[in-house]
């Protein structure tokens, strides 16, 4: 009886908390990193402490950890938007570089601005040139049907190596070593908001962000269609709405926001454009809009997970023998899980059912079904 | 010395031929995910699973042998969890396929700080190398004898694969129900087999391909592991799977071609000349083949449906 009512409440909390399904996530990831560290001869409770205190201890490493979380939370929503609209952008990585790159050319090569001008027009050389890169393959997607799976991958290289050819030649200053533009112009760079970290202005940008995003699915017209389209682009198309330019619209929002991660990190953290400086960070949007649920506001928490996963790993390998990329395998494993909530709600609403089934022989209870 | 000749270079080709079989060994398992109905962007994690486990069971028993043998096995392992989390837990493939890639590196590195105590990059002399192999006869010819003997025994080896692949994949049953699983499942379980037993055959056959092209990099094309050695040929080998649309012969010439551009680069490097740009030829050229394909088979579809059905 009890075994029965546990189910049908973990069953309910899988439909109707995403949430949920995270946190369960989370600890299952963080159970199986408990038997690795043990294989490691640590002590879980020291190494996940050391994690903590070196995440959110104290002012400093909360700090550090939001300045970790801030360009993912631009990647998070870059992967939400298109995905919100039925499209998978997988190339939030490569439109982070060229927007890095478009803001490290504008902070470098114009001068003589006030900062209040400098950066917003830094940072929306950043969005543009991201988003023109989200762009390519939603017109290749809409007038030739190639998978944007595929050309996202492929355009992240492309950017990549682009960027490095860059850095590497034309931009390359005399003195300076491979692989870097020189400094950005004082008036460009954002303004730190805790002077000990790298937290800056970008993580305040970011907030905004999450906002502006949410207002244009919830409010605009444009926002709704994409909401549509990405519930059943079959009926989207029947119903009229402007499938082909939506597509192409989410796609520039998305690359714009990537690029934007990149730019922020230029003009907030590097102060220069460094060649390969991405540890991934759009590959990591898709899990943090993953685990988000592709819902703005949860990419918050999401994200400053992560970022507080890549700080508290630095602390944890300090404290303890273990390497900081056990993070990355808590990430993967979480990632995993997060994939497979789905199947793991129909699980426990199946067992629910013939649980029902045996003991009534009625029919399965259709109210849990309902969200499917 | 002209570009022309660099190009043409006995060595350039060589080179090429050694960059080409983990492409290859890699988009040869892709082909066979894709086949099944499953799109794994997670070559990259497989193949550096594959290498890691080559240097370490080649290191423990001074063996290439087991070297490949448990680069196969554990990235065999690694493609099990990932069919399992896409085939019974309908998880995301593409999602999954990111998680592989993130838990391969995290993994490996991790590894082989726990395991070797090293950063960077672990070597032995205890690892013994995948043997080359000469081909008498041949290895006499001039030009030849260089593009065609004194390879590793992989390299030729992930050539007889290519054929063993095309005969398995279009003239053996379960070739055909690997195929069918790919593009009518439902007609394949209506014969009566299992769609779910055939995609975790050719998943894990796949990670098989991937461990053994990881192998090939860590103690076949060098004797030492370093940190993210695939270095983005997992996604590579992705390029040339949908370049090769379902043909082993094709992704063979898709990844001979990219073999040879890395090659190339490599030649560029060491002549000073910015190789950026013959790097990106794989992704470019795979984005336009792609667009090319899909427009027709778009048009295509466009003639035989009526208006309304679109």
């Amino acid at each position: 009886m009890t075994g029965k009512l546990v189910v049908a409440i973990i069953a309910k909390l899988y439909r109707l908390y995403g949430v949920f399904t995270s946190i369960l996530a989370i600890l299952g990831a963080l159970l199986i990193g408990v038997f690795i560290i043990l294989a490691n001869g640590d002590s879980p409770l020291v190494a996940y402490l050391a994690m903590y205190t070196g995440s959110f201890g104290d002012l400093y490493h909360l700090a550090s950890t939001l300045a970790n979380a801030t360009p993912l939370i631009f990647t998070g929503l870059s992967v939400a938007v298109a995905f919100k609209a039925g499209v998978f952008n997988i190339g939030s990585e490569g439109q982070l570089y060229m927007g890095g790159i478009a803001a490290a050319v504008l902070g470098i090569y114009i001068t003589g601005l006030p900062s209040a001008v400098h950066i917003p027009l830094a940072l929306l050389g950043g969005f543009l040139l991201g988003g023109l890169f989200g762009v390519f393959p939603a017109i290749l997607k809409v007038k030739t049907g190639a998978d944007e799976v595929v050309t996202t991958i492929m355009a992240n290289y492309v950017a990549i190596l682009f960027t490095s050819y860059l850095v590497n030649y034309p931009l390359k200053p005399a003195s300076a070593p491979m692989g870097m533009t020189r400094d950005i112009m004082a008036s460009a760079k954002l303004p730190l908001l805790y002077s000990l970290s790298r937290l800056n202005l970008g993580f305040v940008l970011a907030l905004i962000t999450i906002v502006l995003i949410w207002v244009f699915f919830k409010y605009s017209v444009r926002g709704y269609e994409c909401r549509m389209m990405g519930q059943n682009i079959n009926f989207a198309r029947y119903a009229g709405l402007r499938v082909n330019n939506n597509i192409i619209l989410a796609m520039l929002i998305s690359g714009g926001l990537a690029g934007l991660a990149g730019a922020v990190q230029v003009l907030g953290v590097q102060y220069r454009f460094v060649q390969d400086f991405s540890p991934g960070y759009g590959f990591d949007g898709i899990t943090v809009s993953l685990m988000a649920g592709n819902n703005p506001f949860g990419i918050l928490p999401a994200a400053i997970l992560f970022g507080a996963m890549r700080a508290g790993g630095l602390a944890m390998e300090l404290a303890t023998k273990i390497p900081s990329e056990l993070s990355s395998v808590l990430q993967a494993l979480i990632i995993l899980f997060v994939t497979a909530r789905g199947s793991i709600a129909s699980y426990f609403e199946n067992k629910l059912a013939s649980n029902e089934q045996k003991k009534q022989g009625a029919i399965p209870n259709l109210e849990l079904k309902g969200g499917q | 010395m002209p570009i022309v000749e660099v190009i043409f270079s006995i060595e350039v080709l060589v080179a090429g031929i050694r960059m080409t079989t983990p492409l290859l060994l890699a988009s040869l398992g892709g082909l066979l995910a894709s086949q099944c109905g499953v799109f794994n962007i997670g070559l990259e994690g497989l193949m550096l699973v594959g290498s890691f486990s080559a240097i370490v069971f080649d290191y423990l028993f001074n063996s290439w042998v087991l070297g490949v043998l448990g680069g196969i096995l554990f990235s065999s392992l690694l493609a099990l969890v990932f069919a399992f989390f896409v085939v019974d837990l309908r998880a995301d493939e593409i999602v999954a396929g990111v998680a592989i890639n993130v838990l391969g590196l995290g993994a490996t590195t991790y590894l082989l700080r726990t395991l070797f105590g090293v950063k960077g990059a672990f070597s032995s002399p205890r690892i013994q190398g995948i043997p080359v192999l000469n081909i008498p006869g041949i290895d006499r010819l001039p030009v030849i004898g260089a593009l065609l003997s004194g390879d590793s025994v992989l390299v030729y080896f992930s050539w007889l694969l290519v054929v063993a692949l095309a005969i398995f994949l279009y003239r053996t049953p379960l070739g055909l129900y690997i195929r069918a699983a790919g593009q009518n499942k439902e007609a394949l379980a209506a014969a009566g087999i299992s769609v779910r037993r055939v995609r975790y055959i050719s998943l894990v056959l796949n990670g098989a391909l991937c461990g053994l092209g990881g192998a090939y990099l860590s103690i076949g094309y060098l004797s030492q592991f370093v940190e993210n050695m695939t270095a983005g040929r997992g996604f590579i080998a992705i390029a040339a799977v949908v370049f090769g649309e379902g043909d082993p012969f094709r992704v063979f010439i898709a990844s001979l071609l990219f073999g040879l551009v890395d090659s190339l680069s490599i030649r560029f490097q060491s002549l000073n000349i910015p190789s950026y740009f013959a790097l990106m030829l794989p992704y470019i050229i795979t984005t336009i083949v792609l667009a090319m394909t899909t427009y027709r088979k778009m048009k295509g579809k466009r003639r035989v449906q009526s208006a309304d059905s679109y």
